[in-house]
């Protein structure tokens, strides 16, 4: 997969990993504050109202680490926003509750969507009626489709195979069934896919 | 000290007996009372919902019903979650039965006020039942998203136009306590004498009364644009959806922390009680509630990283998120430092309060994943964010809410619940929440996205575990309330201060009287202080 | 007992002023709306802001204005004690805010009849280039419609008010409502004085 999709799981891992400490941290200084102090061991309080060096270090840490969680996922949202130069362009449309794929060469394809292998693909996606959300989870690429706008993702298709399109947008009766295939082919089982007609 | 008649049976002063004295009430503690069973009612309405959804959704395919019953489904139980239940949850009732006995007071400041905002939240659920019959049931969600909840051929404009006088239930109960808090406050109170709950209250209170006016037009303009088809979100008229997803957060955003700052306040309430041991850092704690009512009324737009909104507006609002989250950092950090050299004394009241701070940073922490703005996009309207919120409102307000019942349970009603019974309750509420809500984690991980009620097999076992999580999760919750019913009947008597808290609640007879305090009662010099209370328990020895 | 009075007009104030921001809120909602389409629509506004009145509006502002300044002296009034003075001032206010509400009734429906109006015949067979001028129409209508509604409270207020001090229950001593009914109308006043150039003087 290409570097943006490993960018943006890095970034999944060094938050859900940062997450992960601070979580068992809490936890386990808790569960060992009610077990140390319990009133049976312990009845007689100490009167400790704060201790302001002690906030402050507790604010600037986590201050830091959420500046540095919000720098890696920010860099790795860049990546899903700049499309590399002579990437391929379709036109998406959605609408209630099927989408439509058009290709440079004025083909049309419904809930399928063929492209070349180890290609740049952008999509430029609007919407015939109410919103819909163009989501290809293998590529971490999610899009809103709105009437009247033109929005856009990209992905790099690196190996053949079949992905899932979902709508993730909420649309009314038949959201869930709103899927399409994303199939990757190679460069001239595309072009043959290409010419057949509409 | 003798008992006196409490508000339960004594008749207020107009002498109006049976019904008709809760009904004409303006006690504020037995307008308290209206709100907690009125609210009951429609928390257990919106968990049969969701237990059916989830029961839908523990097989691929469709088992019990189809698409219509189950987006039907989804809208009932946010609107009545939201709306109906964790919004006005913990204000309505423990912010009208203490705010006005914690800071010495008789009663709110507009107590007629008071009433008329518990009617107009009965209007409200009746406008919601309403709404089910005339042309079938609502499927927008409870985000009523442009243009397609203009579109929709179901009755939407009953179920909007409920919302809206919730909105002002809510709202003008914000402004009556805040009104309160500033005049009736004893002389001796000063600012930085309040008890923490107050204060958490106050903070949401000015959200709630900034922030409600705004859905409440919003809602109105879809109301128009379904009746006259005014087209100012319609695209097709040259509206703009993006505007409605603006305005409907400016809102939202900031009701999630109208949701979880009352919440936090009785988490700062139970911690120091039962380590007998002051509050850690109250200044902090205070600042932090400030902090995030002001800047979480600016980070709204982080619901719409993938709408198609321009990129430096994602770059600006995913910092800000980040910023907001760190005054809940401390106040986590604060509450576990509490019972650093305390006395700890386990009880339900203190078990729920474990047990917020350890889901609450669960749904805090996975906030983190979905402000990033990479990480965002994936997770975005996937079962990742059902779980996150499930975190946040469940296990933190929620939990809070069910804490603060448990605690000051005693108060209310002057009986003393089962422990053995509440400690099962509340294992089985927990076990279940983590067996039903971190599968979904994984599930919107890898993809699956909300709102389906049908699903590719890959995401099955997921869902499977969900739901016997989900089944667990409602024993739990019918174990907690049948125990807090029998305590009424067979419970024992319980004394003025049951756990030896230090807020002017524990001053006073358990249930109080009418007027709450039949003596001065006493004001310390900081509000948390048990060293008194600890000295007179040794004289006693 | 140490605390205050349960009901001291004081608070009430307090009160009335948290309830006024949340009506600016309320409109905060529309303005936002207001802002963002004139950005996106400048011509298109101006188009339709030179089709409106501008006679009628600025008499209305006018009116508005001179109400909103008989209900403080109505108030004036009463702090001196001159009971009868403060009922006239209030009638007077009262009086204008309905010739108000007469002139935007025949402002409305003057375009409703030349088929502007949301959700009609040429609104809905309108292309994109005719957008900006319809959504100024359907913020006209909204705009001017709520705060017409709001109008229309406050005049319920104020008749009340009048009928209070009529029956002798508003005095020198005791004018909590009268000050709290005035701050409402200022308040709708205000409003007016916002909406006015938003939609008369864009053009
Ligand atoms: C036993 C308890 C509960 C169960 C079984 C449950 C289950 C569910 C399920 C299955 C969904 C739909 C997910 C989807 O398909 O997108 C959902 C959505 C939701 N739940 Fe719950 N939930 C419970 C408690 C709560 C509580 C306590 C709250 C709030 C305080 C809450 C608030 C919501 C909201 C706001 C939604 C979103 C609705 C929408 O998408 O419009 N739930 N819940
Ligand atoms: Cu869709």
């Amino acid at each position: 997969m290409g570097d943006v999709v490993k960018n943006i799981d890095n970034a999944f891992i060094y938050i859900i990993g940062i997450s992960v400490v601070l979580l068992t941290g809490i936890t386990f200084t808790m569960i060992f504050f009610t077990v140390k102090y319990r009133r049976s061991k312990n009845p007689e309080p100490a009167d400790i109202r704060g201790n302001w060096k002690l906030e402050l270090v507790w604010t600037i840490i986590p201050l830091l680490i959420a500046l540095s969680m919000f720098y890696v996922g920010w860099n790795s949202y860049l990546g899903l926003r700049n499309v590399p130069k002579g990437a391929m362009e379709i036109d998406v449309l959605a609408m209630q509750f099927s989408w439509l794929f058009k290709y440079p060469g004025g083909r049309e394809s419904a809930n399928l969507l063929v492209v070349p292998e180890g290609k740049a693909v952008k999509l430029t996606v609007t919407s015939d009626d109410v919103i819909h959300s163009l989501y290809i989870p293998s590529f971490r690429v999610k899009i809103d489709a709105v009437k009247g706008m033109k929005t856009y993702a990209w992905f790099q298709a690196a190996r053949a195979g079949n992905y899932d399109i979902f709508c993730a947008e909420y649309c009314g009766l038949d959201h869930s069934k709103m899927s399409a295939i994303l199939r990757i082919v190679k460069m001239d089982e595309y072009r043959r896919w290409l010419e057949k007609k509409n | 000290m003798s008992q006196e008649p409490s508000y339960l049976e004594h008749t207020s002063s107009l002498q109006r007996r049976g019904i008709l004295s809760w009904l004409l009430t303006t006690d504020h503690k037995r307008i308290a009372l209206m709100y907690m069973w009125a609210l009951m009612f429609w928390f257990t309405a919106a968990v049969f919902l969701g237990l059916t959804m989830r029961t839908e959704l523990m097989k691929a395919g469709e088992t019990l019903f189809g698409a219509e019953t189950y987006n039907a489904l989804f809208t009932l139980h946010g609107v009545i979650m939201v709306f109906l239940f964790i919004i006005p949850g913990i204000p309505a009732i423990f912010g009208n039965f203490f705010i006005p006995i914690q800071i010495g007071a008789k009663d709110v400041f507009f107590p007629r006020l008071n009433l008329l905002t518990w009617y107009l939240y009965i209007l409200g659920g009746i406008l919601a039942i309403v709404s089910l019959f005339v042309k079938g049931l609502p499927d927008t969600g409870w985000t009523f998203y442009v243009p397609f909840s203009i579109k929709t051929e179901r009755e939407i404009s009953l179920a909007l136009i409920a919302v809206f006088i919730l909105g002002m239930s809510s709202m003008l109960t914000g402004l009556n306590f805040i009104t309160t808090i500033h005049r009736l406050r004893r002389r001796e109170m000063g600012w930085f004498q309040i008890p923490l709950f107050t204060w958490s209250v106050y903070a949401s209170s000015w959200v709630q009364l900034l922030a409600t006016p705004i859905i409440a037009m919003t809602l109105l303009i879809v109301v128009f644009e379904r009746f006259f088809g005014a087209g100012l979100f319609d695209p097709s008229r040259g509206g703009d959806p993006l505007l409605y997803q603006h305005l409907f957060w400016m809102y939202s955003h900031p009701a999630v922390y109208i949701m979880i700052l009352p919440g936090m306040g009785i988490i700062s309430e139970i911690f120091p009680v039962f380590s007998r041991k002051s509050i850690f850092g109250y200044k902090a704690i205070v600042a932090a509630s400030m902090a995030i009512a002001v800047v979480g009324s600016l980070v709204w737009a982080h619901h719409m990283f993938v709408s198609g909104m321009s990129d430096t507006a994602i770059l600006v609002f995913s910092l800000l998120t980040y910023l907001v989250a760190i005054p809940s950092a401390v106040k986590v950090f604060s509450w576990v430092s509490t019972m650093y050299r305390g006395s700890v004394q386990m009880s339900p009241p203190l078990l729920f309060g474990l047990c917020f701070v350890y889901l609450f940073s669960i749904g805090g922490l996975t906030g983190l994943v979905l402000g990033s703005a990479g990480t965002n996009v994936h997770v975005h309207d996937t079962q990742f964010v059902v779980a996150h919120f499930h975190f946040v409102m469940f296990g933190g307000a929620g939990f809070a809410f069910f804490g603060g019942l448990h605690y000051w349970w005693p108060k209310m009603f002057g009986r003393m619940y089962s422990f053995k019974r509440a400690y099962a309750g509340i294992f089985m509420l927990t076990a279940g929440f983590m067996l039903h809500y971190m599968p979904m984690f994984v599930l919107g991980m890898q993809g699956m996205p909300r709102r389906y009620y049908d699903y590719l097999p890959v995401y099955e076992p997921g869902n499977f575990l969900a739901g016997i999580g989900a089944y667990i999760m409602a024993a739990g919750i019918m174990v907690i309330f049948i125990n807090l019913i029998i305590s009424l009947k067979k419970g024992e008597q319980a004394p003025a201060n049951p756990w030896g808290g230090v807020t002017l609640e524990w001053q006073i007879q358990s249930p109080p009287t009418v007027h709450n305090f039949t003596a001065d009662p006493e004001i310390g010099e900081y509000p948390y202080d048990f060293t008194r209370l600890n000295k007179n328990r040794e004289k006693e020895k | 007992m140490g605390t205050a009075a349960v009901s001291d007009s004081q608070g009430s104030r307090f009160g009335m002023w948290l309830f006024l921001y949340s009506e600016i809120m309320l409109f905060g909602a529309l303005f936002i709306l207001y802002a963002a389409y004139f950005l996106k629509y400048q011509s298109g506004f101006a188009a339709g802001g030179s089709e409106l009145d501008l006679t009628l509006g600025t008499a209305n502002t006018l009116i508005l204005l001179t109400s909103s300044f008989a209900v403080a002296s109505s108030l004036a009034a009463v702090q001196k004690g001159s009971m009868k003075l403060s009922g006239a001032f209030l009638l007077s206010a009262i009086v204008l805010g309905m010739v108000f509400l007469g002139i935007k009734y025949f402002e409305w429906s003057h375009k409703i009849s030349a088929g502007i109006y949301p959700g009609s015949a040429a609104f809905k067979a309108a292309d994109p280039a005719g957008h900006g001028r319809i959504i100024f129409y359907n913020l006209y209508f909204t705009m001017t419609g709520i705060h017409a509604v709001h109008v229309t409270i406050g005049l319920i207020v104020l008749m009340i008010t009048f009928a209070f001090t009529a029956s002798g229950r508003i005095s020198r001593d005791n004018h909590a409502l009268l000050e709290n009914a005035g701050l409402y109308w200022h308040l709708v006043d205000i409003l007016w004085i916002f909406i006015f150039p938003m939609l008369y003087l864009i053009a």
